[in-house]
C-alpha cells in the first residue's frame, strides 16, 4: 500500500516534536451493498475508499490526522497536523518488525461474484419470507460485503498488515392482522467470502426473520414482576456484552466510571461462569488478524470459573494502566481514532442440559431476542427489552409475550446466573461506541438467570 | 467558490455513454476536533476528506458507486461500476434524475463564513480549553467536565448531472458542547448544552458553559412526583427531539412504505387547530439551508401541517413520482458516500405568538420537561406510541416547584400534536438528524407515571 522508506518519513515527521509513539493507518477498502424493498431492487451500489490517519500519543494527549490522498506530502502534512502544539525533542523511528495475524479464509471473493447471484438471494429471501404467511407486510433485505486491506505501523517498530473480508446478509420482515403490527429481524454475518449463503441459505434466514413476526403477532402482554428468565443460546449474549463486556474495557476502568473498577480478583458469579473476549475465533464476524494498532488478535478471560481477572484495553489505555494491550483497539475506518471494543465476546459452555433447564422452570421467561437497551456503565444499571419472548408453563415454552423488558444490573446478573447450558451459538451485531461502529458477536449457551426483575419502565 | 471540485463533476457527466443519465455528487470536506478532559487537550483531530458519489441511470434502473480516488483512472472506474451497478437495479418508473435548470437557483445568504479559514489551531485549542474551564466553575458543585469540544468543518459540494445541472455551493459551521456533572450529597446528575454558529468566533463560550452547568444543577435533588395526567411542558431541546420523531415519518418515502402513522393521512386533521408545520431549505442562518438539495431540486418552503391539518410529505424525486406530484426539494445525502434520500431541511412549528415566560405561567401546575431518556426503544413512530423516561421541573404559575426524575411520560403522539396549547417565540435550530425548531411547547395533558 505504501513503501518503508514513505512510510519512516511521515513517521519521523509525526514524532518530530516529541510524544511517546506516532503510528500511520492506511486502509484500502472496496464493499458492494444491495438493498431490496418493496420486492424491488432499489439500490445497488459499491465504494472504494483508500487513505491514511496519523496519530501521535504525548501524554494524555492523541492528536490524529488524517487524508484520502495517499501522496507523500499528503502524508506529511497530516503527520504535521497531527503533532500540532508539540514541541518537545523529536523522537526516533525504530526498526520495523513485521507483524501478521490469524487469517481468515475466504472460499468465494465477494468481490468477484456475479452481482446477479447477489440479486438473486435477495429475491429468495423476499419470496422466502412472503410465502411464510398471509399476514407478512413488507420486507426489507440487506446483503452487503466489504474487504479491508490495512498497514498500521508505528515509530515503535510495528509493520503490521491485515486483509479483512466480511459478508452479512439481513432480512427484516413486519407482519399485521386486525391492527397488530409484529416484526422480524435475522441478521447474519461472518469473516469470509460469499459462502455465507451456502452455509445460511438466504431463503432459510428469511424464513427464520417471518417465523418469528408470525408468531409474535399472537403474542400476549408479558406479566411483570420477579421471575426467573431462560436466555435462549446467542441470542442473550447481547446482555454480557452490554452489561459485563462494556464495563471491563479499559478507557471506562481508567476513568472509573465502571462498576468493574479496582475490583479485580472478587468472585461475581458461580464456577459455570467463564466469559472471554476472542478476536481469534476462525471467521466469526467480530475476528481479525491484528487490531487496528497493530496487536495480534488475541483471546482474554475476563471472568475466570466466576472470578473477575481480566479487561480489554488499546495500546493508549494500557499504558495508563501499565499492562500489555490485548487487541481490542478498533476504529471504524481511517478517519477515527482507535478506541477500545470488544471482538467476539462469549461466555463459555456449561455442565447444564439445556432442555432439563426449561424443565425445571415451573413460571418463567424465555427470551429469545433481544431489541436493545440502555446501560449505565458507572452503575452498571441496564433496561433491555424483548422481541421475541415466550412465557415458559410448567417445563414448557407456551405463549409468545410482548412488552417484556428485563431490568437489572450487570453484576447482578453475573450473580444470578443458576445453570450454564452445554449448547452454544452466536449473534452477530454491529456495536456503537463514541460515534463509531465496529462488527462483534456475543455468543452464549442457554443460560437460566434465577430471579430477574421483568416488566416495562412505567411506574 | 473554487472551481475545481465542478469542474471534476463535469468530467465525471463528460463519461456518461449512449442514452444513460449520469449525477455526480462531490464533497470536498475540512474539520477539526478538539476534545478536552479533565481540563488537559485529550484528542485533537483535523482532516480533509474528498469524493465523489455517481448514479447511473438507463432503463429506469439505478446504479450507484462512490469512490475517494479523483485521479482520471479512479473516475473512469466508478462510473464503470456505476454502470454496472445499474444493470442489477429493479426497473421502477419512478427513477430518474432531477431536470435541468432553467437559471442556477438563487444563494441563501449565511451559509459559509468567510473567516472561517483564518481561524487557527491555537484558537480552537484555546476555545476548547476555556469551555472547559468556564463549565466547571459556574459553581463548586460540578464536579467534573465529561467532555468539552469544539469542531468546525467547511465543505464544498458539487452536482453536475447529463440533465442540465452544474452548480456549487460553500458551507461552514462551528459547534461546541460541554457535558456537565454535578454532584451534591450522593445525588448525581448530568447537564448537556451546544452552540452552533457559521465559524467559532460566532459561539458564545461563557453562555454554553454556563447553561451546561445549569442543566446539571438545576436537577439536583430531583426526585419522582406521583403518578398524574398533567399539563407537560417541552423546553426547546425536548420539543426539538420530538421534533424529531415527526420528523423522520412525514417523508413521501416513510408513508408509501408503511413506516409512518401519518400514512392515509393527508387532509386529515393530524394536530391541534392551532398549529402550522413548515419546511424550510432556504432560512438564512439556519443549518439545514442550501439552494438546492442533494439531487438538485431548488430548496424551497412546504407547508406540511396548515392549521393541523396535513397537507403535504416531504419529497425526493422519486417518492415524489411515485405519488404523482413534485418533488419538495428534500432529497438529503449522508455525504458522497451514499445515494440521495427524502429528509428535512429546516422543519419548525410557527410559534403561537407567547414567549416563554408567559407560556410556563400559562401551564399551571407542570411537568416541565429538559430531558428524555429511552427515545430508541420508547418511541414507535409506526404505532404512534410515545413512552419515554423524564427529567425536568414540577412549575407551578411559572415558578420552579422542584426538580423531577426517574418519572416517564406518555401519550399516543397524534394525541401530544392534538393537544399542543402553544408554542413559543424561543424557537432555535438543533442539528439533530436534519435541521429541527425546538421552542418551549406546552402540551396540554399527558400521563405522568411516577410514584
Amino acid at each position: 500500500m505504501l513503501d518503508e522508506t514513505t512510510v519512516a518519513r511521515v513517521l519521523a515527521e509525526a514524532v518530530s516534536g516529541g510524544g511517546e509513539w506516532a503510528e500511520i493507518f492506511v486502509e484500502d477498502k472496496v464493499s458492494s451493498a444491495l438493498r431490496l424493498e418493496d420486492s424491488r431492487v432499489e439500490d445497488v451500489a459499491s465504494g472504494t475508499d483508500r487513505g491514511a490517519g496519523v496519530r501521535v500519543v504525548a501524554g494524555e494527549r492523541a492528536g490524529y490526522a488524517y487524508t484520502n490522498l495517499l501522496t507523500e506530502s499528503s502524508l506529511l502534512d497530516a503527520a504535521r497536523a497531527a503533532r500540532a502544539g508539540l514541541d518537545s525533542a523529536p523522537g526516533t523511528v525504530a526498526d520495523m518488525r513485521r507483524v501478521s495475524g490469524p487469517t481468515h479464509p475466504v472460499e468465494r471473493r465477494p468481490e468477484e461474484v456475479d452481482p446477479a447471484e447477489k440479486v438473486e438471494a435477495l429475491h429468495a429471501a423476499d419470496d422466502a419470507a412472503r410465502s411464510s404467511g398471509a399476514a407478512v407486510r413488507q420486507v426489507v433485505c440487506t446483503y452487503g460485503d466489504v474487504r479491508q486491506r490495512v498497514l498500521i505501523a508505528s515509530s515503535d517498530g510495528i509493520w503490521a498488515t491485515d486483509d479483512r473480508t466480511r459478508v452479512r446478509f439481513s432480512v427484516n420482515v413486519v407482519a399485521a392482522r386486525d391492527g397488530v403490527i409484529a416484526t422480524g429481524q435475522k441478521s447474519p454475518g461472518h469473516s469470509g467470502g460469499f459462502e455465507l449463503l451456502e452455509v445460511r441459505p438466504a431463503a432459510e434466514i428469511a424464513g427464520k426473520a417471518a417465523a418469528t413476526a408470525l408468531v409474535m403477532l399472537d403474542a400476549e402482554s408479558s406479566p411483570a414482576g420477579e421471575l426467573p428468565v431462560v436466555l435462549a443460546p446467542g441470542a442473550g449474549g447481547v446482555l454480557i456484552h452490554e452489561a459485563c463486556g462494556h464495563g471491563l474495557e479499559a478507557d471506562t476502568l481508567v476513568k472509573e466510571a465502571s462498576v468493574y473498577a479496582n475490583r479485580r480478583g472478587e468472585r461475581f458469579g458461580s464456577e459455570s461462569v467463564t466469559i472471554v473476549d476472542d478476536g481469534t475465533q476462525p471467521g466469526a464476524w467480530g475476528s481479525f488478524g491484528v487490531d487496528d494498532e497493530g496487536t495480534i488478535a488475541s483471546r482474554t478471560v475476563l471472568f475466570d470459573h466466576g472470578v473477575l481477572v481480566g479487561h480489554i484495553s488499546d495500546r493508549r489505555a494500557a499504558r495508563r494502566i501499565g499492562a500489555a494491550p490485548t487487541s481490542n483497539g478498533r476504529r471504524q475506518s481511517y478517519a477515527h481514532h482507535p478506541i477500545v471494543r470488544m471482538s467476539n465476546t462469549d461466555l463459555l459452555p456449561g455442565p447444564d442440559d439445556p432442555d432439563e433447564i426449561l424443565r425445571s422452570i415451573e413460571r418463567g421467561i424465555y427470551a429469545a431476542s433481544f431489541a436493545g437497551g440502555e446501560v449505565n456503565p458507572a452503575t452498571g444499571n441496564f433496561v433491555f427489552g424483548m422481541n421475541e419472548a415466550y412465557m415458559i408453563l410448567n417445563g414448557e415454552l407456551a405463549h409468545p409475550i410482548k412488552g417484556a423488558t428485563l431490568i437489572g444490573n450487570g453484576p447482578e446478573v453475573l450473580a444470578r446466573i443458576d445453570a450454564v447450558g452445554a449448547d452454544f451459538d452466536r449473534w452477530e451485531g454491529v456495536c456503537g461506541k463514541d460515534g463509531q461502529h465496529a462488527p462483534v458477536t456475543t455468543g452464549m449457551p442457554t443460560v437460566l438467570l434465577g430471579r430477574m426483575t421483568v416488566g416495562g419502565t412505567e411506574t | 467558490v473554487s472551481e475545481s471540485l465542478l469542474d471534476v463533476a463535469a468530467s465525471l457527466v463528460d463519461r456518461a455513454e449512449g442514452s444513460e443519465q449520469l449525477e455526480a455528487f462531490l464533497v470536498h470536506f475540512k474539520t477539526n476536533e478538539v476534545r478536552v478532559f479533565n481540563g488537559e487537550v485529550d484528542a485533537l483531530s483535523s482532516a480533509e476528506p474528498r469524493g465523489a458519489g455517481v448514479r447511473i441511470v438507463q432503463g429506469h434502473r439505478v446504479g450507484f458507486a462512490y469512490t475517494t480516488d479523483l485521479t482520471a483512472d479512479g473516475l473512469s472506474a466508478v462510473v464503470s461500476r456505476a454502470r454496472a451497478n445499474s444493470r442489477f437495479a429493479s426497473e421502477d418508473e419512478a427513477v430518474g434524475l432531477a431536470e435541468g435548470w432553467d437559471a442556477r437557483p438563487p444563494d441563501v445568504d449565511g451559509m459559509f463564513d468567510p473567516e472561517w479559514s483564518s481561524v487557527t489551531a491555537d484558537e480552537r485549542v484555546g476555545f476548547a480549553l476555556e469551555l472547559d474551564r468556564a463549565t466547571k466553575s459556574v459553581d463548586a458543585r460540578i464536579r467534573t467536565v465529561e467532555d468539552a469540544v469544539l469542531a468546525d468543518s467547511s465543505s464544498e459540494v458539487a452536482l453536475a448531472t447529463t440533465t442540465g445541472i452544474a452548480g456549487s455551493y460553500l458551507a461552514s459551521d462551528a459547534w461546541c458542547y460541554s457535558i456537565a456533572i454535578a454532584a451534591e450529597g450522593d445525588d448525581t446528575e448530568v447537564g448537556f448544552e451546544f452552540d452552533l454558529a457559521t465559524s467559532l468566533r460566532g459561539l458564545d463560550v461563557e453562555e454554553t458553559a454556563r447553561r451546561s452547568a445549569r442543566r446539571a444543577l438545576d436537577v439536583l435533588g430531583a426526585h419522582k412526583i406521583p403518578s398524574a395526567r398533567m399539563p407537560v411542558v417541552f423546553d426547546r431541546y425536548t420539543a426539538g427531539q420530538f421534533l424529531g420523531v415527526i420528523a423522520g415519518v412525514l417523508t413521501g418515502e416513510a408513508v408509501q412504505k408503511g413506516r409512518s402513522l401519518f400514512a392515509g393521512r393527508l387532509g386529515d386533521s393530524v394536530a391541534s387547530a392551532k398549529l402550522t408545520l413548515i419546511d424550510d431549505g432556504r432560512i438564512e442562518g439556519a443549518p439545514g439551508s442550501s439552494p438546492w438539495d442533494a439531487e438538485g431540486t431548488p430548496s424551497g418552503r412546504t407547508e406540511v401541517i396548515r392549521s393541523g391539518e396535513l397537507v403535504s410529505y416531504l419529497y425526493d424525486l422519486t417518492s415524489a413520482r411515485r405519488d404523482g406530484r413534485a418533488s419538495t426539494g428534500n432529497a438529503s445525502r449522508a455525504g458522497f458516500k451514499s445515494g440521495p434520500g427524502p429528509a428535512p431541511t429546516n422543519l419548525a412549528f410557527e410559534s403561537t405568538g407567547e414567549s416563554p415566560d408567559e407560556l410556563l405561567r400559562r401551564a399551571g401546575r407542570a411537568l416541565l420537561v429538559q430531558d428524555f431518556h429511552g427515545v430508541h426503544s420508547g418511541v414507535n413512530p409506526i404505532s404512534g406510541d410515545f413512552s419515554v423516561g423524564a427529567t425536568g421541573m414540577l412549575i407551578d404559575g411559572g415558578e420552579i416547584v422542584h426538580p423531577v426524575k426517574e418519572v416517564t411520560i406518555a401519550a399516543p403522539m397524534l394525541d401530544i400534536l392534538a393537544r399542543i396549547e402553544a408554542v413559543a417565540t424561543d424557537r432555535r435550530w438543533l442539528p439533530f438528524g436534519g435541521s429541527l425548531g425546538g421552542a418551549t411547547t406546552l402540551v396540554s395533558e399527558m400521563t405522568v407515571a411516577g410514584s
